[in-house]
């Protein structure tokens, strides 16, 4: 009892807990996944290849918390301060999801080539990416998020500096898919280390008598 | 013993002055887990914890006895869901027990 209580390593450990699934590595691995194979993708679906870099991710974090993470270890509240948080990423991605869609607009409609070059454009939203995800892993608290920043903040410009080597579609698979495939593998590592280590308890206890 | 002895010793916290409620290492674990969150379940404080089922419940009653936690029912869709949380009593008794067990081993 003469160990000290730090009350922040506590809440940390509590909150970093729930990120011990490898879902958010799974979701963000099959993204950059199906980022990489988009352009075969865009062949054979087209337009409605876009539903697969952007489902998936979402499915795999969604389906994945209800139906593998809390029957597992349940459900925790945190204070106002990780609320708080959550709100302000809320507000940064309310903010910065125009902007990032008038970019892509604008870089499909071929504006920005015209007018700066074709290096500017990936080396702009390599730089965006890495901001905005960076400041999402230290406003969330999650170490993991600055891998994801790095991973696509140099998988941008790296596609365009493989693109006059490799060629398409290649160029795409080495910048996103390499990076994609490790961290998803990570993910559903993670995740089968979850499940084994925390199966679901036989007796029901999500109703306790008190 | 005079007044002002008396004044001294009872500034001194000694071992019997410690809420010995949470002071078991059981239970202390438990209000370290509450304190720091705004809520958890009975299966959250399980894993948190490493108590099993039985210890726990029976932890958890004596806590809720005490005035210490809030055994909240609430409807997760259809089902119903038990969260525990730290009342504010429970809150204030932690930090005296951590004031007071600070200031006893500072005054080793």
């Amino acid at each position: 009892m003469i160990e000290k209580i730090d009350l922040k390593k506590v809440e940390k450990q509590t909150y970093r807990f729930t990120f011990t699934d490898g879902l958010y590595d799974m979701a963000y691995g099959s993204l950059l996944f199906f980022t990489a194979i988009a352009p075969i993708l865009r062949e054979i679906l087209y337009p409605s290849y876009i539903i697969f870099m952007i489902l998936p991710a979402s499915l795999i974090l969604v389906l994945g918390k209800r139906f593998i993470t809390v029957p597992r270890i349940g459900i925790v509240k945190f204070n106002l301060n990780r609320t708080k948080s959550r709100n302000k990423i809320g507000l940064l991605i309310a903010i910065l999801f125009p902007i990032t869609v008038v970019m892509v607009v604008l870089t499909f409609l071929g504006l920005y080539n015209i007018k700066v070059g074709g290096y500017i454009v990936p080396l702009g939203g390599g730089i965006f990416a890495l901001i905005l995800l960076s400041l999402i892993a230290y406003i969330i608290d999650y170490p993991h998020f600055y891998l994801y920043a790095v991973s696509i903040g140099l998988g941008l410009p790296l596609a365009a500096l493989l693109k006059p080597i490799f060629g398409e579609p290649l160029h795409y698979i080495i910048s996103f898919g390499i990076s994609g495939t490790l961290i998803l593998i990570y993910g559903i590592f993670t995740l089968i280390k979850f499940i084994k280590k925390y199966p679901i308890p036989k007796e029901d206890i999500s109703d306790v008598k008190g | 013993m005079s007044k002002d002895k008396n004044n001294i010793i009872d500034k001194i916290y000694t071992p019997n002055s410690i809420d010995k409620l949470i002071h078991e290492p059981a239970r202390l674990n438990i209000m370290t887990r509450l304190y720091v969150v705004e809520s958890a379940d009975f299966l959250f404080m399980m894993r948190q914890t490493g108590l099993t089922f039985g210890n726990l419940s029976a932890h958890m009653s004596k806590l809720e006895e005490a005035g210490y936690i809030d055994i909240i029912k609430e409807f997760i869709g259809k089902k119903p869901h038990t969260m525990l949380k730290l009342t504010k009593k429970g809150r204030k008794a932690f930090d005296e027990y951590r004031k007071k067990m600070k200031q006893f081993f500072n005054e080793l």
